[in-house]
């Protein structure tokens, strides 16, 4: 979440709140994404095993992502309001496991919940932690409709860098030198 | 014997093989789609602003990770799940995002067919698993997945024998 790496309670759960899919927006996102008949075409997904309509589970993922987004943003105006610095979050390494359970069709509203699972600091970026998300996702009725295991970064709020980081990078503001001590792209 | 009037003339289990490289394609990712995208899923500031983006950890208007996810599948989707009888993804597994697809960069790839089984519980199922190795126009990689995808038994009266490793 919006918090200081060393402020982050493992396994304490964060709501996200809810969606519900409509046929519409299924269709849409299974056109540009995941062009299958059963994400797009409502009379022919009839003949396949789900019997109907169903979003793809790239679709509801990208959902719960932005459910993930938006209480991250919440959750930094709440710290604000509070007259505290929120924490910074950075983009994600990846995905270690995501299971499908349940279809999501037409009409169904998904619930999402975060818990931190895991934190350690990263090795390979200097000042940063890793956080071990679990994101479960639950329609209408309590089925489970998605499972993820996922990875993020997020800011040390305590970090000092190493003195010959701290050199390095001093060197790096140098016109000229600077552009021979980066990395090459 | 199959009984799916929509994937009758479609690659069914039996007609995969292991080993099997699936070419991509290529597509170019636009500021506008990067944008379009992330406005809806994925609204950080790195995402939607080229200012904030630079001074990020990706160092330029990126995509969201989830849209090189989906592009990879779109892609995917064009030149092989659609010409097969699939059945819906079950997950996937090890997802990478290894290196940021900024603005006008192409990605692109292949995927390769790395396990073939039957599923235990439903004898008209099969379960092929996909290996993505998705790269950029300099081919250096940008993302790697395995996904799981379920997909039609032409003939699902055939005895479930597990093949050798």
């Amino acid at each position: 979440m919006t918090r200081w790496f060393e402020d982050i309670v493992v396994d304490e759960a964060f709501p996200l709140g809810s969606h519900t899919f409509t046929a519409e927006e299924i269709i849409r996102f299974g056109k540009l994404y995941d062009p299958q008949y059963f994400h797009t075409d409502p009379e022919a997904a009839k003949h396949s095993h789900f019997g109907g309509l169903i979003a793809s589970g790239w679709h509801t993922v990208s959902v719960g992502h932005r459910k993930m987004v938006d209480a991250l943003f919440a959750e930094e105006e709440r710290l604000r309001a509070l007259g505290k610095e929120p924490g910074v979050s950075g983009p994600s390494p990846g995905v270690n496991g995501m299971n499908f359970k349940a279809p999501v069709r037409p009409g169904d509203t998904v619930t999402y919940t975060l818990t931190v699972t895991g934190k350690r600091p990263s090795n390979s970026i200097p000042g940063w932690g890793l956080l071990f998300n679990q994101l479960n996702a639950v329609n209408q009725h309590g089925a489970l409709v998605y499972h993820a295991e996922l990875v993020g970064f997020s800011k040390l709020r305590d970090y000092r860098m190493p003195i010959r980081l701290r050199v390095l990078q001093a060197l790096t503001r140098l016109p000229g030198l600077g552009k021979l001590l980066q990395p090459s792209r | 014997m199959p009984t799916n009037p929509i994937t009758a003339n479609r690659r069914h289990y039996e007609d995969l093989a292991i080993g099997e490289v699936i070419d991509l394609g290529q597509v170019t990712v636009s500021k506008e789609m990067i944008i379009s995208f992330a406005s809806e899923f994925d609204p950080f500031p790195f995402h939607l602003d080229e200012a904030a983006a630079k001074a990020s950890l990706l160092g330029g208007l990126a995509a969201s990770g989830w849209q090189t996810a989906g592009l990879s599948l779109r892609m995917l989707a064009d030149s092989f799940l659609a010409t097969i009888a699939s059945m819906g993804g079950l997950g996937f597994s090890d997802l990478k995002w290894k290196k940021p697809v900024m603005v006008g960069d192409s990605i692109g790839g292949t995927v390769t067919i790395s396990a073939l089984r039957r599923s235990h519980g439903h004898p008209e199922r099969g379960i092929v698993t996909l290996d993505f190795d998705i790269r950029n126009q300099k081919s250096e990689p940008v993302m790697s997945m395995r996904l799981a995808n379920l997909i039609e038994l032409r003939d699902p009266l055939v005895p479930l024998v597990e093949a050798a490793e």
